[in-house]
């Protein structure tokens, strides 16, 4: 975790546009996350990340919407951040999820002790096919967002601080997230928090709104008081996020089965869902589907369309990426004093 | 939840995208020979937004268009047989060929037109829908317009009215990344057009514009909100032009390769095909059989606009003032 002394130590920023901007905003009541905020938040997270005693911060560029006004904020207005201690990095922007995934892959290779994602479970998603062993500050600005948490960025800013600087140990800072490993004849992908079957023949505008087409649902972690696909699970077995395994639920039609639960699978909606049955998820312990066509939403987002014939296979890992546990961080420092002085020295 | 694309349903719209495509096709090698009068702004390869959105569209519901309208038109319903004579300045044109590409008005199917006043659509289709309401009628309008037009203080008024009056609109944000010359990442103060809605009290949904599906879901949940009740969506349907703002734009704004490559890799023919023959619900003997059939017609259309004639000068003062 430690640096290398001979490197500065230093924190990437990611933030996306484009999240909160979906079908849920005109299919349920989905917020929509102004970029103005996303642009405040990122001035709020350095503010924290420079108390911590970081010294570069690396930012993923965009058109203007976030990057303008963080140039604003900054007072480097039509100014090169080259060589700043907050600079954006160096790279085409394509308006699409690319630009998440090679700022991801540009701030590794720059050596980034942490990296802070602003967006939902979908941008969380992106970021964790790239990152590596690279701890993710995870803040919510998204739609679906199970995996991210809602948390002032001043705050975060700090714990990422705390941790990339080695303050404050990985031990008790981190957490290893599990994830679900998907592959759909020759395509691999991944899933955070939920992988969904459902019966929408196209990948389409891509969320998931009609519980009626919910056929099987496999999540890494279910909270009772969930949002999204996940929320389902979390009804009828709850499951942490540290638990060894995860959860899979067949489901049915409500008029075929007695049991049904309700839950909040998008904001504002409240869906009742047949249960056929569920059952623990074990790492390790591929689950494998075929003969029906239909498509795979990883994290909410439809993204896999998969015909009969497919073979699907779906499976616990246990070594998902990391992530900073913010109120143990903050805890840590506190227990350590580490943002504790008195004048005089005494303690 | 929009009901599921049957045969016929799929059939439809790919004949619908193919005959956009070859219209506008045909209509830029033509107009480079001179003998078209007047501008001329190809839709060619945004298909999907008008085949993705008027699917859902009776006669009886209307649209308003842009200065790029053909698609529009043909997406609608409006013949493409005389829209081509229009196009020619032909007296059996749409408009008894008077009106020529930026004028095409087809009221018989809800076409209110296309419209050479950037974001003069909005204040129209906001009449439509008020007049669809006062009746007690099912009617939805459909306000097209582009990133330009995103800027004019037109589109902000027919958003707030549609929103304050809970219209039955949806306004369609066709983003093709230029207004005439100049980059929307210049011009337009937010990177997503559909940011805007909150400001309107409604919903302002991104969709892709090269994916035929994901704008016929999207459009099929806003329209069907609309219908009941639900008041107006701002549609950003994020696409691109193949072709210049105007035949006869050198693009030189544009990167090397930017639209070759987009034909390549997205063109949303090409996708649609691909998908539905890799699924098994339409076979490549009926994307074939699609194309010739639209082939001839175009061909035809444009034998016969040659040969039409003019619109007689007496015609002149004829259809200019119109009492209700």
């Amino acid at each position: 975790m430690s640096p290398s002394p001979s490197r500065p130590i230093s924190v990437g920023i990611i933030a996306n546009p484009a999240s909160g901007r979906d079908i849920r905003r005109l299919t349920s009541r989905a917020s929509v996350f102004p970029n103005a905020e996303k642009a405040s938040m990122i001035v709020r997270a350095i503010a924290g990340l420079e108390a911590a005693g970081v010294e570069h911060v690396l930012l993923m560029p965009d058109k203007g919407s976030i990057s303008g006004l963080v140039y604003r904020a900054l007072g480097l207005d039509g100014r090169s951040t080259e060589g700043r201690r907050v600079r954006f990095i160096d790279m085409t922007v394509s308006e699409s999820i690319d630009d998440t995934l090679h700022a991801t892959e540009a701030m590794c290779a720059a050596g980034v002790s942490a990296i802070i994602v602003l967006g939902g479970d979908g941008t969380h998603r992106a970021v964790a096919k790239r990152c590596g062993q690279v701890p993710l500050l995870a803040l919510s600005t998204g739609t679906n967002n199970a995996f991210p948490e809602m948390r002032e960025a001043t705050v975060a800013g700090l714990a990422a601080g705390l941790i990339a600087t080695g303050a404050v140990p990985a031990a008790a800072g981190l957490r290893r997230n599990k994830l679900l490993r998907v592959r759909c004849d020759d395509r691999d992908d991944i899933a955070l928090v939920d992988a969904c079957f459902t019966g929408h023949e196209y990948v389409g505008s891509r969320a998931v709104w009609d519980s009626a087409l919910v056929e099987e649902l496999f999540v890494t972690f279910a909270a009772a008081d969930g949002i999204g696909l996940s929320a389902i699970a979390g009804q009828l077995e709850p499951v942490t996020r540290a638990a060894a395994h995860g959860l899979h639920v067949r489901c049915a039609p409500t008029g075929d089965t007695p049991r049904r639960v309700h839950a909040a699978i998008a904001p504002g909606l409240v869906a009742e869902v047949g249960v056929r049955d569920y059952a623990h998820l074990s790492p390790h312990e591929p689950v494998v589907l075929t003969g029906r066509s239909g498509t795979i939403a990883l994290d909410g987002e439809r993204e896999i369309e998969f015909h009969t014939g497919s073979r699907i296979e779906i499976s616990l890992d246990p070594h998902g990426p990391q992530t900073i546990d913010v109120a143990a961080t903050l805890t840590h420092a506190a227990q350590h004093r580490l943002l504790r002085h008195y004048a005089g020295g005494a303690a | 939840m929009t009901s599921p694309l049957n045969r016929e349903a799929l059939l439809q719209a790919y004949r619908t995208m193919r005959t956009i495509r070859d219209f506008e096709e045909r209509v830029h090698v033509d107009f480079a020979t001179g003998e078209i009068p007047g501008f001329v702004h190809l839709y060619a390869g945004e298909e999907a937004s008008a085949t993705g959105i008027c699917m859902h569209l009776n006669r009886n519901d209307y649209i308003a268009s842009t200065h790029r309208g053909h698609g529009h038109c043909i997406a609608k319903g409006v013949d493409p047989v005389g829209m081509m004579a229009e196009i020619w300045g032909k007296a059996t044109g749409t408009c008894k060929g008077k009106g020529g590409s930026m004028h095409i008005a087809d009221l018989e199917v809800g076409m209110l037109g296309a419209n050479g006043i950037v974001g003069g659509g909005g204040p129209l289709i906001c009449g439509t829908a008020l007049a669809s309401k006062i009746r007690g009628e099912n009617n939805v309008g459909v306000c097209f317009f582009g990133d330009g037009a995103s800027n004019q203080g037109t589109i902000f008024e027919a958003m707030n009215l549609a929103s304050v009056w809970k219209l039955p609109v949806i306004f369609v944000a066709e983003n093709n990344g230029y207004a005439e010359a100049t980059s929307s990442t210049f011009s337009v103060a937010v990177e997503n057009i559909a940011d805007r809605a909150s400001a309107f009290g409604m919903p302002g949904v991104i969709v892709d514009g090269f994916d035929f599906f994901a704008v016929y879901e999207a459009a099929g949940e806003a329209i069907k909100r609309a219908r009941e009740g639900g008041g107006p969506t701002l549609l950003e349907v994020k696409l691109s032009r193949y072709y210049g703002h105007f035949e006869g734009d050198q693009q030189t704004y544009r990167a090397p390769g930017e639209v070759q490559k987009l034909r390549e890799t997205k063109d949303c023919l090409m996708q649609f095909a691909k998908r539905v023959t890799s699924r098994g619900e339409l076979t490549m003997a009926d994307i074939e059989a699609i194309d010739r059939e639209v082939k001839t017609m175009i061909d035809d259309s444009v034998v016969k606009a040659k040969s039409d004639p003019l619109p007689p000068p007496e015609a002149l003062m004829a259809d200019v003032y119109i009492s209700y």
